[in-house]
């Protein structure tokens, strides 16, 4: 079975518009309300009450950073661009705000709903990749702590295998991910107390060289 | 004064295979320009324009485009499937014209060119789910033709059936006018479903009864658009289908008809399209011209229970089960709003809807 599209909740939903006042922002307007969002238009800037907004329509024509209470990419919710001149130069401006929707101008009878679905599912994707690479990178930051703490823990002629495993087991009894371990064991150096010490549940074992 | 003459575009398929449905919604249309023209309270008389695309999706377009620039006539009732009727919505935008949709379909959608006079999902496919699942189980199948209404009320039947804590057992779709259902039959016989939920429609559908009948006959069949104007090609195989739909014959409470009776929900959604435009233009000269939106902007549209946000209406659904060859009503709510988008019920509205009051079982 194919896994099915998430349909967000869209009644009591709200959406801004930013533009100026245009048979655009009517059009578009009776297709939100048709779907069961409030509507609200701002313009020239986004007010405060904006960072709430589940949604933001904003005019791509005459759009720029400033109207934006936010770093370029940055917002908060998902940006659906309203696109009148097809040139690149504005097409790169819109995509710099993050929009991951669009809606081509003349707005007429159709064409919200599935801006609303599609600009969502690739906002909450682009935020959860987001997220994971952060993640990742960290991990890769972390990868020389990793190095200095099994040099230090395979001081005393044990070799890097198993100074690695008791590593690894040390973040297991600790329940800490394996970066976070190397990070105490390496803060702790070749000073305090012994390496042993650091993890008495795992201490003495795992030391010795496999057979 | 004089009666303003108006000419109004009829565009129904009354060849191909959904020409029953075709002739129902034309049948229901010419009786209420019918009457209309013979109502001293009006002061319009209608002159219908017909086309008839025979059931080919690329005549509609063409043919419709005819109607709104080779004659005066602004307004069309008329077209059956969600295909067809997404075909020409661009000609109603391009000329200023309006459809006026007399059949059920799946929702998502809301034209400022289109009224539609029949029921969408919140008041054929949600409700028929939430009687069902309690009665036969959630162990759902799903077939269907194979255009967006299959596949639309199939996505949505699946997920209200997952909602409800069933399972999707299968879906399985055929091209409109095939009727080579086997399969579906094999695997509904394998899977032993609580229900099969039929979306489909035409030979394919009465084909699919047909054998249902003869080799799974225990399982419940549950459709949304099978109605009265079908029972002459389904016969005796449709016997114990369940069906939902905002009218079944003898049922009251259909929208300014006054106790009159219709053969179908489908005649009655067409005759209510024209009765509801004849008021909308009476004692408004050059109304005929206007733009849907300011058409509507009147009390009397209120009185139709038109919803202005989306141009749908509220309207009764009745569950019926075919007996002795007729639809009986087993379970009925009387007012329903419009919700095309399916976006009111999400925020747990569902637990305090009114539940359908059971009629007989």
């Amino acid at each position: 079975m194919r896994p099915g599209i998430v349909v967000p909740v869209l009644d009591d939903a709200r959406a801004v518009i930013l533009h100026r006042p245009h048979p655009t922002v009517a059009a578009l307007s009776r297709q939100l309300r048709a779907i069961g969002l409030t509507v609200e238009t701002h313009w020239p800037d986004l007010r405060a009450e904006a960072i709430t907004a589940d949604y933001i329509f904003f005019d791509a024509d005459l759009g720029h950073d400033a109207q934006f209470p936010w770093r370029p990419g940055q917002s908060p919710m998902p940006l659906i661009a309203l696109i009148g001149s097809e040139a690149p130069g504005r097409i790169e401006w819109a995509l710099s705000q993050g929009a991951t929707g669009q809606i081509i101008k003349p707005v007429g009878d159709s064409g919200v709903f599935s801006a609303l679905l599609i600009a969502r599912q690739a906002f909450d994707a682009r935020k959860a990749q987001e997220a994971a690479i952060a993640d990742l990178r960290g991990r890769l930051s972390e990868r020389q702590t990793i190095v200095q703490a099994v040099a230090l823990l395979a001081r005393g002629n044990r070799d890097e295998t198993v100074a690695y495993n008791q590593l690894r087991q040390m973040a297991m009894a600790w329940r800490v991910t394996i970066e976070d371990a190397a990070q105490r064991v390496v803060s702790h150096g070749g000073h305090g107390p012994a390496i042993r010490d650091l993890c008495p549940t795992c201490g003495g074992k795992g030391l010795a060289r496999p057979a | 004064m004089g009666r303003r003459d108006i000419e109004i575009g009829l565009l129904f398929s009354r060849h191909g295979s959904y020409a029953l449905i075709g002739e129902a919604g034309r049948t229901g249309a010419l009786r209420a320009i019918e009457a209309v023209n013979s109502d001293p309270a009006l002061d319009v008389t209608f002159h219908p324009v017909e086309r008839d695309p025979r059931g080919n999706i690329d005549a509609y377009q063409p043919l419709c485009a005819d109607i709104l620039e080779a004659t005066a006539a602004r307004h069309v009732i008329g077209t059956t499937t969600s295909w067809s009727r997404k075909e020409i919505i661009p000609t109603l935008e391009r000329a200023g014209g309006t459809l006026w949709y007399p059949c059920p379909y799946e929702g998502f959608e809301a034209s400022d060119h289109v009224v539609y006079t029949h029921a969408c999902p919140s008041q054929h496919l949600v409700p028929l789910m939430d009687w069902a699942v309690p009665r036969f189980g959630g162990r759902g199948y799903l077939v269907g033709s194979n255009y967006i209404w299959g596949w639309e009320s199939n996505r949505v039947a699946r997920d209200l059936i997952l909602a409800a804590g069933g399972q999707v057992l299968g879906e399985r779709y055929l091209p409109i006018g095939d009727t080579d259902i086997e399969r579906m039959i094999d695997e509904v016989r394998a899977t032993r479903p609580d229900f099969v939920l039929n979306s489909l429609i035409g030979p394919s559908s009465y084909e699919f009864l047909a054998a249902m009948k003869a080799k799974a006959g225990s399982v419940p069949i549950l459709s949304c658009n099978l109605t009265e104007c079908e029972l002459p090609a389904m016969g005796q195989v449709a016997e114990g289908l369940i069906s939902s739909g905002p009218y079944f014959r003898g049922a009251r409470g259909w929208p300014a008809s006054d106790g009159i009776d219709f053969g179908s929900s489908f005649e009655a959604a067409a005759w209510l399209a024209v009765r509801m435009l004849a008021d909308l233009l009476a004692h408004r000269p050059g109304a005929e011209r206007m733009k849907l939106q300011d058409l509507l902007a009147s009390s009397r549209a209120e009185l139709y229970g038109i919803d202005r946000a989306t141009n749908h209406l509220t309207l009764p659904v009745l569950i019926a089960e075919i007996r002795g060859g007729r639809f009986e009503i087993i379970a009925r709510r009387d007012a329903v709003a419009p919700d095309p988008y399916l976006s009111r019920r999400q925020r747990g509205e569902a637990p305090s809807r009114p539940s359908l009051t059971v009629v007989s079982r």
